[in-house]
């Protein structure tokens, strides 16, 4: 603006020049009139006009600003909008040019005073000096400029006044046109710019801000420096790197590397170079797009296959069962659950449930759930595969009839007994022992009431009782082998009675009792064996006769052991038998010799106790049983000749098969055990069928190829085991039967069983005696018996009655103690 | 004697090593083994003595072959594993320093699956080594479809990120479009549980199942990593499947994927297959109807009288496959305008429905020849997929299902099925009338049918796809009951129950007179071990009629010691067991001669005793069971006790079988009976 101010001066002082151009910039002037008027006259000197303008500059501008400078921008708002009043300017600035040329004309006559002589007011001379321009040194160049010179007073004095105050010259200050009732107008006409809604607290005028301000105060809002174009870190500038040093701080030459290129830095650059020929420096690519780059290549994997057997450890997974009927979601209805399932599944474990689901039958596809558990079915499954130990599991796809041995049909084997056809009953307590002779017509037995009594077998009559022991039972009874005469042998505590009972021909009695009495003479003539010291050593056996009673009743002799006698057993040919007892140390296998009534002890000791003995059915050897083994003795060499170790714990009897080679052994730990003697000293077959202790085993003698076992289960297991000529071939056994329900008291079921010698019938000692007979009743069962002419013969021979069994009295069962104590407490 | 040979250095004690020991030995940490375990397809084994293979004295539970673990060893995943082990250390120490770009510069080197849904490996040659062959991929893909047909339809959490369920779901799709375009889906069966499908490829038959469509419930037991495990090798091991199947049929793997479209719900629809050119078969691609733009009606006319024309060769010939370009001009052709109505027929599909038998070798003509239109409420999905796979090219569904339909409009002449499952409602005469009126108008009022085609329930197409034959669609109209659904995956075997086959045919002999004789019809009195023992026993129908019967079993002809015989009974029951009904037979069949014989004397015609067939029946089967049971100890005793056992599990197990099978046929029978049995197709 000072310019123009300028302008408007030498406008004024010079004759005016271009007329149009004042007329258009009047308002200006008009306004700058206000300050310049009064010293119109004096501004010839440029330079101090200058000046003073300058200094002016500063209050107008602070007093436009705050009172009539309003709409500042209006003049730039002119000059954009006419391009007119741009070209005035211009005018204008040309004619400031022009002054500025005009300007040495005053400073070329060198002579003239730095004065003017003006009048005064009384109209004297007075000196009006150039104002001294106070250049760089001049020395009031610290003065401070103050333009208003009234001093420190409050304005308020000049407020009647219409100047504020002088200024250094004297003249007076000017109070700037305010106009306040037509700004307020303006104001309430339109919102001027700058304005801020405030009131200044200074002026109590509405506060306006300008442009700038708003610039500054946003650049402070901002954390900005206020003033635009402020640096507030400039550049250093080095002051003593700045100067260059003229000596050298070292007077050492300069190295020659630093005038040659480094190999070093040569080689690294080179190394780098060739990697990045080669490619194996790639240029740097933002991970984002290194990203997008790594989609999955595909490609064929098995392009070139070679199909590898699995290894032979290798278990694949096992695939998910199919989904059976029940899975459906509309299943047939027998699928569906009843109430009391569904209420079984419900109240179920979840780990004991055999489905994990139940069958539901949802009518139409809109209506089925979301399966519940489909998310833990699959993890279990995913654990199932990594987790499960896998185990190859042979699972035999197989009928299981093919498992079963083939066996021959029963009827093939016929006869054996199935069917019971006679109960023998007369015995007041435990029956014991029981005996057929070997005619087959006779059924001796022995008991607890202290009887021996004889039977006819078919009928179940009784024919004859005698009653030997008088407090202790008959512990067992047993025939002489042999037709030519009939002798039974019966044991009741120690001693061993030797009878004829009186049911034969007399002739067969006679011969019987001669054969018996025969042995009387030896024994009064044998030598008594001395001890060491001489004394008569004590006989081990006594034999007697058992006194008038006893012999009317057909009892002839008594032999007189040590302990208790538990078994007898016969000699083929009849002249010896030997009994067991226990109980007795040394003593406790003793060897009968019937036609010299002598006793021989075989065993002086015996590796356990002596369970019961058999002699060999054709060739002189005697077989004793302990608890664990049964060795075989000969007894022409006398020696030991074999050890059968049948793996029993506990043997209870035993029996030879008739042809010599086989041997069937039963024990306590309920095993039946058949041994080939000639095989092996182990058994050939191990049967456990019982579920309890086995009594007794019995061969049949009479050319059936049938053995039988008693348990105390009381159950009787008839066997068909055939013994073939042929060295290589093994027996055949085959079970045949199982008679089941015998009554079994105080835990004694069956105690003991016999063979008929020639029928397939067998004897069993239940509590009664019963006769077990071939089943089907002989004629029904015609083909098996078609073939066996013996069996037809015999039948022929012996005429049944029908009337089947007779018995002899009401029983009456004494809860008698059981006779397998002694052995069973060993 | 050789040296004395140290204790566990030899046998199964070398063999078998323990879990610990493994994790040891591989120095790894037990979830880094868990994985590799996963991908290598190595897992725990049983020895055959706990005892002998565990070197200490506690129990331990998992045994590993040791073989196994040394290869574990060499494996470069393991090299791997310690990697990015040392990376994570790296980045939490840069951490701990608080050194924010050194760990976020490391940051970008780890593996993140769970944010990028992918890893830093690749299992390729894990592939390549556990399936020598593809042959031997194709079998082990049971496991691997179904985990991922269940992860493309899982909601994405922080376990399962989005961009694996993504993958999983484009996988499964392009594996569906290989079984369209291939048509090898055999099967398909709606269970409580999911659908299972099953496809034969090279000849191995590969079952898989596919969740319906909800929220799959997530309880807390189920660990996502694990699961997230099997599903990365699962990824891989189907996308080289899948390129190796494509490529087989001339298709260009991966096919071009549709954004935008897949964002509109056109799961299938999105993607678009292309032959690769070497000696490809161009597939026929899907129809879709595009609705935006409307040409001159005028002119449309006349292009659609013309491509009728050109049309009919071309639908008779519909099973070889279409160009592209009569693909392009068939979707012009197939643009529903008003004017096209008098020039197709009404309801092309009804003459072919009408013949019953249909016999369809080839599962690609099964629905060849038929438009479907499924309404809104049934499930787009697998109905779209079934009924690709199975030859039908036209499938249009309501807008609702999203997009990539053949036609979107209900009133579509071309349709000739329409698969709905909701309720049948009675419709009033006035609004029928009003059906009429608005013939033209895109919705149909609820409850009314467009003339000229087959409503059918979803269930027609699943019987029809697994009996290879068009199932009479009255049996599935809408609201009726419908048959069973039965499973195609059940092989019949004798002697099990078949609900399929009628009751009397797959009966014992005398069940029913049993099942009637017996009060209680649930619990069937008779075991069956009858009918599995070999009868042993048969020849004993012994000719009872014999006279001349002596001693044994005339005892009750004795009245004067009849209390002595009670006795004995008591006392010797057991003793025989057939024996009192021998007794009975005997008898009988004596009195029965006697008046034989008697009436030949007089020779009158003896009028035939009417027999109790119920009883005799019972009494007959009860005999046998006898004699059979007896049988069957016999054999047994002879046998070792190992196989005695082996014997009893297995009795044991046929027992239960035919108990289950007898229980099912019971049940039917009382069904049967009560008469409100479903119709049975």
């Amino acid at each position: 603006m000072a310019p123009t101010a300028i302008d408007r001066k030498r406008k004024s002082v010079q004759a005016e020049e271009s007329d149009v151009e004042s007329e258009a910039e009047f308002g200006d002037g008009l306004l700058e009139g206000i300050l310049s008027q009064s010293e119109s006259e004096d501004s010839d000197e440029e330079s101090n006009a200058e000046e003073d303008s300058d200094e002016e500059e500063l209050e107008v501008d602070a007093l436009e600003a705050l009172d009539s400078d309003e709409i500042p921008s209006e003049d730039g708002g002119s000059e954009t909008e006419d391009p007119i009043g741009s070209l005035v300017k211009s005018n204008g600035t040309k004619t400031s040019v022009v002054a500025l040329r005009e300007k040495p004309l005053p400073a070329e006559d060198e002579d003239k005073p730095n004065y003017t002589i003006t009048t005064d007011a009384n109209g004297g001379e007075r000196y009006v000096y150039e104002e001294i321009d106070p250049v760089y040194d001049s020395d009031d160049s610290d003065a401070p400029i103050t333009t208003n010179t009234i001093g420190d007073i409050p304005l308020s004095f000049y407020d009647s006044y219409p100047h504020i105050g002088y200024d250094i010259n004297g003249k007076k200050i000017m109070r700037p046109a305010k106009g306040e009732a037509l700004d307020a107008l303006l104001d309430s006409i339109d919102i001027p710019k700058g304005w801020t809604g405030l009131t200044d607290p200074a002026t109590g005028k509405p506060l306006n801000l300008s442009q700038d301000e708003l610039e500054i105060l946003r650049r402070i809002q901002t954390n900005e420096m206020p003033e635009e174009g402020y640096d507030p870190y400039p550049a250093t500038v080095e002051y003593f790197t700045g100067i260059e040093e003229l000596m050298p701080l070292s007077a050492a030459p300069e190295p020659k590397r630093r005038f040659l290129p480094s190999k070093h830095e040569a080689k690294r650059v080179m190394k780098i170079v060739r990697a990045i020929r080669e490619g194996r420096i790639m240029p740097y690519q933002p991970p984002e797009e290194r990203q997008e780059e790594e989609e999955e290549t595909h490609y064929d994997i098995w392009q070139d296959e070679v199909p590898r057997p699995d290894h032979i450890m290798n278990i694949p997974a096992p695939k998910i069962a199919p989904p059976g009927y029940d899975l459906s979601y509309n299943p047939p209805p027998e699928y569906l659950p009843t109430k009391a399932e569904k209420q079984a599944w419900e109240t179920a474990d979840p780990e004991d449930r055999e489905k994990e689901y139940l069958p539901t039958s949802y009518g139409s596809l809109r209506k089925v759930p979301g399966y519940e558990k489909f998310i833990n079915e699959r993890f279990q499954r995913s654990l199932d595969l990594y987790l499960a130990p896998r185990v190859r599991k042979n699972r035999l796809n197989i009928d299981p009839a093919s498992l079963l041995p083939k066996l021959p049909r029963p009827e093939e084997l016929k006869p054996f007994p199935t069917v019971c056809s006679t109960l023998f009953r007369g015995h007041e307590g435990r029956v014991r022992s029981l005996a057929i002779d070997p005619s087959g017509i006779w059924l001796a037995s022995g008991g607890d009431d202290g009887t021996v009594r004889v039977w006819e077998l078919l009928t179940g009559r009784q024919i004859w009782s005698a009653k030997i022991g008088d407090d202790e039972g008959v512990n067992v009874v047993r025939w002489r082998p042999g037709r030519d005469a009939v002798i039974l042998s019966a044991a009741a505590g120690e001693d061993v009675y030797l009878l004829v009972p009186p049911i034969v021909d007399p002739e067969t009695d006679a011969a019987s009792r001669e054969l018996l009495d025969k042995g009387f003479g030896h024994a009064t003539n044998a030598t008594q064996a001395l001890t060491a010291n001489g004394a008569r050593k004590e006989p081990v056996a006594k034999w007697t006769r058992p006194g008038s009673r006893l012999e009317d009743e057909g009892v002839l002799i008594k032999i007189t052991l040590r302990t208790t006698v538990k078994v007898i057993s016969w000699h083929r040919r009849g002249d010896f038998f030997s009994t067991v007892s226990p109980t007795a140390q040394k003593s406790a296998v003793a060897i009968h010799t019937l036609s010299k009534h002598l006793t021989q002890i075989p065993f002086r000791r015996l590796p356990g106790i002596a369970q019961t003995v058999q002699f060999h059915p054709s060739r002189p050897l005697f077989f004793v049983a302990t608890q664990r083994t049964i060795r075989s003795y000969d007894l022409q060499k006398q020696e030991l000749v074999k050890i059968i170790q049948p793996g029993a714990r506990w043997i209870s009897s035993f029996d030879i098969h008739p042809g010599g080679d086989n041997l069937i052994v039963g024990s306590y730990d309920r095993r039946l055990l058949w041994h080939d003697l000639d095989l092996s000293t182990r058994p050939y077959k191990t049967m456990r069928f019982h579920q309890k202790a086995i009594r007794a085993v019995k061969y049949h003698k009479g050319g059936f190829p049938l053995f039988a076992d008693a348990s105390d289960d009381g159950s009787l297991q008839i066997f068909h085991g055939k013994v073939v000529s042929d060295m290589m071939e093994n027996a055949q056994i085959v079970p045949v039967k199982v008679l089941k329900g015998h009554k079994v008291k105080s835990n004694l079921g069956v105690l003991d069983i016999d063979w008929h010698p020639r029928e397939p019938w067998c004897i069993i000692l239940d509590h009664l005696i019963a006769v077990g007979r071939v089943s089907e009743d002989a004629p029904l069962t015609i083909a098996p018996f078609a073939s066996n002419n013996s069996y037809l013969h015999s039948e022929a021979s012996y005429p049944i009655k029908v009337d089947g069994c007779w018995n002899v009295s009401d029983l009456t069962f004494n809860a008698s103690k059981p006779m397998g104590d002694a052995a069973f407490s060993g | 004697m050789g040296r004395i040979k140290k204790k566990g250095t030899a046998g199964q004690a070398k063999n078998f090593i323990t879990r610990t020991q493994a994790v040891r030995k591989l120095q790894i940490s037990l979830p880094d083994f868990r994985k590799l375990c996963i991908w290598k397809g190595i897992y725990p084994r049983e020895p055959r003595s706990k005892k002998k293979a565990s070197k200490s004295s506690s129990a331990s539970t998992t045994f590993y072959y040791t073989k196994d673990i040394q290869y574990l060893l060499h494996e470069p995943l393991l090299q791997k594993f310690r990697e990015q082990k040392a990376l994570e250390k790296k980045i939490s120490k840069a951490l701990g320093r608080g050194d924010a770009h050194d760990a976020s510069r490391l940051e970008r080197n780890a593996s993140r699956p769970e944010k990028t849904g992918r890893t830093k490996y690749t299992l390729d040659h894990v592939i390549r080594e556990r399936y020598p062959t593809f042959i031997d991929a194709l079998r082990d893909l049971d496991d691997c479809l179904s985990m991922l047909f269940l992860f493309a339809n899982l909601p994405s959490t922080d376990t399962v990120p989005a961009k694996m369920i993504a993958r999983c779901e484009r996988l499964c799709l392009e594996f569906e479009h290989y079984l369209i375009v291939s048509n090898s889906l055999r099967k398909s069966f709606l269970s409580i549980k999911g659908i299972y499908y099953q496809a034969t490829i090279q000849g191995q038959d590969i079952l898989w199942l596919v969740p319906y469509r909800f929220n799959q419930r997530v309880t807390g037991d189920v660990d996502f990593r694990i699961m997230g495990t099997f599903v990365e090798f699962y990824q891989t091991l189907l996308g080289f499947v899948n390129f190796r199947l494509y490529t087989s049929v001339g298709l260009v793997y991966p096919p071009k994927f549709d954004k935008n479209r897949d964002d509109q719900g056109a799961e299938l629809g999105a993607f678009s297959l292309e032959g690769n050119g070497v000696g490809a078969i161009e597939q026929p691609k899907q129809i879709t109807n595009g609705q935006n733009s409307k040409p001159d009606p005028k002119l449309q006319a006349e292009i659609d009288k013309l491509m009728s024309q050109l049309n009919q060769p071309e639908k008779e010939t519909e099973q070889e496959p279409q160009t592209s370009q009569t693909l392009a001009e068939g979707d012009d052709e197939e643009q529903p305008t008003d004017t096209i109505d008098k020039f197709e027929p009404a309801a092309p599909g009804g003459d072919i429905l009408l013949q019953p038998s249909y016999s369809a070798t080839d599962p690609s003509t099964l629905f060849s020849n038929f438009t479907f239109f499924l309404s809104r409420e049934t499930p787009r999905q697998p109905l779209e997929f079934i009924l690709k796979a199975f030859g039908c090219k036209r499938i249009g569904w309501d807008a609702v299902l999203g997009d990539g339909a053949y036609t979107h409009n209900e009133l579509d002449p071309s349709i000739t099925h329409q698969v709905v499952d909701r309720p049948p409602i009675q419709v009033d005469s006035e609004a029928a009338e009003q059906i009429e009126d608005n013939q033209t108008a895109q919705k149909l009022i609820p409850g009314s049918r467009v003339p000229g085609r087959i409503y059918i329930q979803p269930q027609w197409i699943w019987d029809s796809v697994n009996d290879e034959e068009l199932k009479r669609p009255d049996l599935y109209g809408p609201g009726a009951q419908l048959p069973p659904h039965l499973s195609p995956f059940v092989k019949k075997v004798r002697g099990q129950y078949d609900p399929s086959a009628p009751l009397n045919e797959q009966e014992r002999e005398d069940e029913e007179l049993e099942a009637d004789s017996d009060m209680e019809e649930d619990i069937p009195g008779e075991d069956d071990m009858a009918v599995q023992q070999p009868k042993l026993l048969t020849a004993i129908e012994v000719d009872a009629t014999a006279e001349g019967m002596d001693i044994a079993g005339s005892e009750d002809d004795e009245s004067e010691d009849a209390d002595v015989v009670d006795n004995e009974d008591d006392d010797f029951g057991g003793f025989s067991d057939a024996e009192d009904e021998d007794e009975d037979d005997t008898a009988d069949s004596a009195l029965q001669r006697q008046r034989e014989l008697e009436a030949e004397l007089t020779g009158v015609a003896l009028e035939e005793k009417v027999a109790n067939p119920k009883a005799d029946a019972k009494k007959k089967a009860a005999k046998r069971a006898k004699e059979e049971d007896e049988e069957l100890e016999r054999a047994k005793m002879m046998m070792s006790r190992k196989k005695r056992k082996i014997l009893e599990k297995m009795v044991y197990s046929n027992k239960k079988k035919d108990g289950e099978a007898e229980t099912l046929r019971a049940k039917r029978r009382k069904i049967e009976k009560s008469g409100k049995g479903a119709p049975r197709a």
